[in-house]
């Protein structure tokens, strides 16, 4: 059997000071942060780290689509991630700082444009408007059908699919006892605090914090609390490696396109476009007419990519509150517990949301507000 | 030994790697990095390639572009005909063809 | 535009062609979807148009599928290139099953989407090839690479050959090799004479493949063709292309080294199961078979409703299996759509399925020699390039695992092994292999995840002809 999956001896009594359930990328922030202050932490799976949205995602480092609320996280994960190897033990995600760009193409795309760019710098987003000749100027590869741009110099993006690569053995360096393939099945509160179900046996923990992305829901119902998350099966498609055509992250006025090309030379389109799948059976499968409708939406941006094959389409299970604000903060009435999911972009906050749970949970005041989830409840009758 | 090996073995002495014995349309001219090369119009281009004397086709990511499966699933001979990325297992020659490294 | 039909039939290799020429003379109206331009598979593969050789036993029996193929009433679409596939299981939570959606490419013309009640798949095999130190050097080919080259093309891989692998492609590629006139170095065969041995009471029922095999041995013996029983590939070398193998004994050795131009090595077939997994069928691990296979019943249902393979692609048991295999899917599927009755089923089938006994067990026997062998993949060198896409090497491969890797998808992200272009056919095999070595075995290695496009599908096709204005964009989300 491989040797590195699981760490950390652990006898029937032994209780972590925290436990985390779901290894994506807020929870192995939060464990990160939590183990390097002292705590003895344990971290929980049912699959392997950063399998599901944290590893496939866009890589997308933008203020561009980041809800106004969101910036100034955004602002400060974009340095971590363009730091991690510093602070995440070497751990790299081949995170790229790049301008950025939001074009219009229609009268009514440029109006929601200036709109969202006035809102965004407002929230303290190094966000401009540019002419299209402008936008041209900085991304040559553009088309010339563009009315107006927005420019944030600062924009990124990494490859989403090392992530998991690149926090394990920060992890296992920190003390972290890391659980891969060992799902949750619920959660009982008592004495000590929290004794968590696995097919592997109980594991007990005085704290604990749930990062289930979109499995969320189903995990605060196991300490009675009722909070509705809707999945969304996010589609995306790369390219085989092509010839530089583009330099920018790229994005449209409505948020429905990102697109960005990478150093060896594959593009990356994306944009929120649904496939076909659910909470309960995974991303299933890609919608045939959305796949086109994205890859069209790109190459009209970008026509250069015209000549490029579509090598692969994979799907990614997102998740988002009522009102499209994080769940981020305490498990209402249930002392010890903490949620920390559902951001929406969060790949590009996430380190900092991370850092800032970890912060609440070892008592201290975060650095920024958190989103506690009592806007949004609905209790369970006991 | 029988006529037709004998044929085959001259066809080898001379150079071919076309195997003689078999009746193949007439000959049409493509180019390969601007080299004028000659094959039967409807042979693969990889194999026209090939019988021409050209294996290495290009520089790959990982690896020289060059045949390996002639079914069209290893994705290692592509080339760039007529300015397009292809598979030259599944490119039929045609008169013409302008061939060049992917 | 969509199409409906009752029956698709996808891949017209013998069992697809034998499928659709059950389903349409039953009555059912039934598609063959075909990538090349001609239907044959791999083992019937028709020459060009204008190319003619004289006809041979294996030429006669493609050319008499192909024909009764052609007067069953089947639509034939050949030079069609399926690169999607969708419906079946795959729609929303609580929605009832849909037809099957097949999205081609043709050769000419715009993409095409066809829908089918049911579905037989009959891909087929891709070959294995195990890395070995230079076999990525121009010069180096796959064996059915080389029958594929010499068969349908008539060209020799090169004038001085050596031929290696294991199974009987290896004497059927050296002998026809002498037969064209090429020089044949040395036939490495990884199997010993007890390999051999041990297959023969499975071949007793097939005195013609016997009476082949002997002919093929005979044409080699007559020309002094080393053949070296249990020996391998040590290394192919040579500066801009291959110029010489190095050949040695199982056993050990840095071995005898022999000039060439040309390499045909082969290791196997592998089933195709790109489309069963995008299907998310159920697959088992069955390393005589040729690695995964779907999950089968007596009559090629897949775990999937109306979902069914036929021949190779459901575990490789040879050409002459392939169409009672493909009868056997028609005949299930025309039943479970109610084209047929349940009597007609049980009558019918009866044939077909004795046939497939048959034939499958002299097939079996000669899938075995060529199922995975482990000890390959020990031997490749760390600096060896295992994924040739994107130039990842053993040694990055194996700091993946020790880093915690412990199933494909997993080593795919870790490493990339799998994200070219080729989707993990060429490399999969060697990659699964050292995952399994770490993790228990193949089972628990797993495989990656099933996913669209079947193969690199080019933008322009996606796209089509589109105003700006065309594409359906959703709501965006609030700021």
């Amino acid at each position: 059997m491989s040797v590195v999956r699981q760490r950390g001896r652990e006898s029937a009594g032994y209780v972590f000071d925290c436990a985390v359930a779901g290894a994506g990328l807020m929870g192995c922030g939060t464990a990160l942060h939590l183990a390097r202050a002292g705590m003895r932490v344990a971290v929980l799976d049912r699959g392997a780290i950063c399998r599901e949205a944290s590893g496939v995602n866009a890589g997308t480092l933008t203020m561009q689509m980041t809800r106004a609320a969101l910036m100034p996280y955004a602002l400060r994960a974009h340095e971590m991630w363009m730091r991690l190897p510093e602070w995440c033990d070497g751990g790299d995600v081949l995170a790229e700082s790049r301008p950025g760009l939001s074009v219009a193409f229609t009268a009514h795309e440029a109006a929601m444009l200036e709109e969202r760019a006035r809102i965004r710098s407002k929230a303290g987003a190094p966000v401009e408007l540019v002419s299209a000749g402008r936008a041209m100027e900085i991304e040559p590869g553009l088309t010339d059908r563009v009315l107006l741009a927005s420019h944030c110099p600062v924009d990124g993006f990494a490859s989403a699919y090392l992530t998991g690569r690149a926090f394990r053995p920060a992890l296992l360096n920190a003390g972290v006892a890391l659980f891969e393939g060992r799902a949750v099945r619920g959660v009982v509160r008592d004495a000590h605090g929290f004794t968590l179900e696995t097919a592997a046996g109980p594991l007990r923990a005085r704290r604990l914090v749930l990062a289930g992305g979109a499995w969320l829901e189903e995990m605060v119902g196991w300490l009675g609390v009722r909070l509705p998350i809707r999945t969304l099966i996010n589609q995306l498609i790369v390219t085989e490696r092509m010839r530089p055509v583009m330099h920018t992250v790229l994005g449209v006025a409505s948020g429905l396109l990102s697109l960005k090309q990478f150093a060896n030379g594959t593009v990356l389109i994306g944009g929120g476009w649904q496939g076909i799948g659910d909470r309960s059976r995974g991303a299933l499968a890609v919608r045939a007419e959305n796949l086109q409708g994205n890859v069209r939406l790109a190459a009209h941006a970008i026509p250069a990519l015209r000549d490029a094959r579509v090598v692969r389409a994979w799907l990614g299970v997102d998740a988002e509150t009522a009102d499209g604000l994080p769940a981020i903060g305490p498990v209402p009435g249930v002392p010890d517990a903490w949620m920390i999911g559902a951001v929406r972009s969060g790949y590009a906050c996430g380190p900092y949301m991370g850092k800032l749970l970890a912060q609440a949970v070892l008592g201290d005041q975060p650095e920024l507000p958190l989103f506690p989830v009592d806007r949004l409840l609905a209790r369970e009758v006991a | 030994m029988d006529a037709r090996h004998a044929a085959a073995i001259l066809a080898r002495v001379n150079g071919s790697l076309r195997i003689a014995g078999i009746a193949r349309p007439a000959e049409v001219e493509f180019s390969f990095e601007g080299r004028v090369l000659r094959a039967p119009v409807g042979e693969s281009l990889a194999t026209a390639l090939l019988a021409s004397g050209v294996l290495r086709l290009g520089e790959g990511p990982g690896a020289p572009r060059a045949l390996l499966c002639m079914m069209g699933t290893c994705q290692q001979c592509l080339v760039r005909v007529d300015g397009r990325l292809a598979q030259a297992c599944l490119t039929p020659v045609r008169a013409g063809l302008l061939v060049q490294a992917a | 535009m969509t199409v409906a039909y009752d029956v698709a039939v996808l891949g017209a290799g013998p069992a697809g062609m034998a499928a659709a020429t059950e389903a349409a003379r039953r009555g059912a109206r039934t598609v063959l979807l075909e990538e090349n331009p001609q239907a044959g598979g791999q083992v019937y593969r028709a020459p060009p148009p204008g190319f003619f050789a004289p006809p041979d036993a294996e030429r006669r029996a493609g050319d008499a599928l192909r024909a009764a193929l052609a007067t069953s009433g089947a639509e034939i679409r050949t030079g069609h290139r399926v690169w999607g596939l969708g419906g079946g299981p795959l729609v929303p939570a609580g929605d009832p099953p849909a037809p099957f959606r097949i999205d081609a490419l043709p050769s000419e013309g715009a993409p095409v989407t066809l829908e089918a009640r049911a579905l037989v798949l009959c891909a087929g095999t891709h070959e294995r090839v195990i890395p070995f130190p230079g076999w990525t050097l121009p010069g180096v080919i796959g064996l059915a690479a080389a029958t594929i080259l010499l068969k349908a093309q008539g060209v020799l891989p090169g004038r001085r050959v050596v031929v290696a692998g294991a199974g009987p492609l290896l004497y059927a590629v050296a002998a026809k090799l002498v037969k064209g006139g090429a020089e044949v170095a040395a036939v490495a065969d990884l199997a010993g004479r007890s390999e051999w041995a041990r297959a023969l009471p499975a071949l007793a029922a097939r005195p013609d493949l016997l009476a082949r095999g002997a002919a093929w041995r005979a044409a080699l013996a007559s020309r002094s063709v080393p053949v070296l029983a249990s020996h391998r590939v040590v290394a192919a070398e040579g500066g801009q292309v291959l110029e010489r193998v190095r050949i040695a004994p199982l056993g050990g050795g840095d071995g005898e080294a022999f000039d060439c131009d040309a390499l045909c090595i082969g290791h196997g077939l592998v089933p195709a199961t790109e489309a069963t997994r995008v299907f998310r069928a159920a697959h088992r691990y069955d390393r005589a078979s040729g690695g995964w296979v779907p999950v089968l019943d007596a009559d090629r249902r897949t775990s999937v409703p109306l979902l069914y393979v036929a021949g190779d692609a459901g575990g490789v048991r040879g050409a002459a299996a392939a169409p009672a295999s493909g009868r056997l899917a028609a005949l299930a599927a025309l039943a479970d759509l109610g084209v047929i009755g349940g009597k007609a089923h049980a009558r019918a089938r009866w044939r077909p399925w004795i046939e497939h006994w048959r034939a499958a067990r002299s097939g079996g026997a000669m899938a075995r020699m060529m199922a995975m062998r482990p000890a390959l993949v020990s031997a490749i060198p760390a600096e060896t390039v295992v994924c040739r896409c994107e130039g990842v090497t053993r040694a990055e491969i194996e700091a993946a695992l020790d880093d915690g890797a412990a199933d494909m998808n997993q080593l795919k992200q870790f490493t990339r092994c799998g994200m070219g272009p080729c989707q993990g056919r060429v490399c999969g095999e060697a990659a699964a292999e050292l995952v399994a070595a770490r993790v228990g075995g193949r089972e628990h290695a797993g495989f990656a995840t099933g996913r669209l496009p079947l193969r690199p599908l080019p933008m322009e096709a996606l796209l089509g002809a589109f105003d700006y204005a065309d594409i359906p964009v959703p709501a965006p989300s609030p700021v």
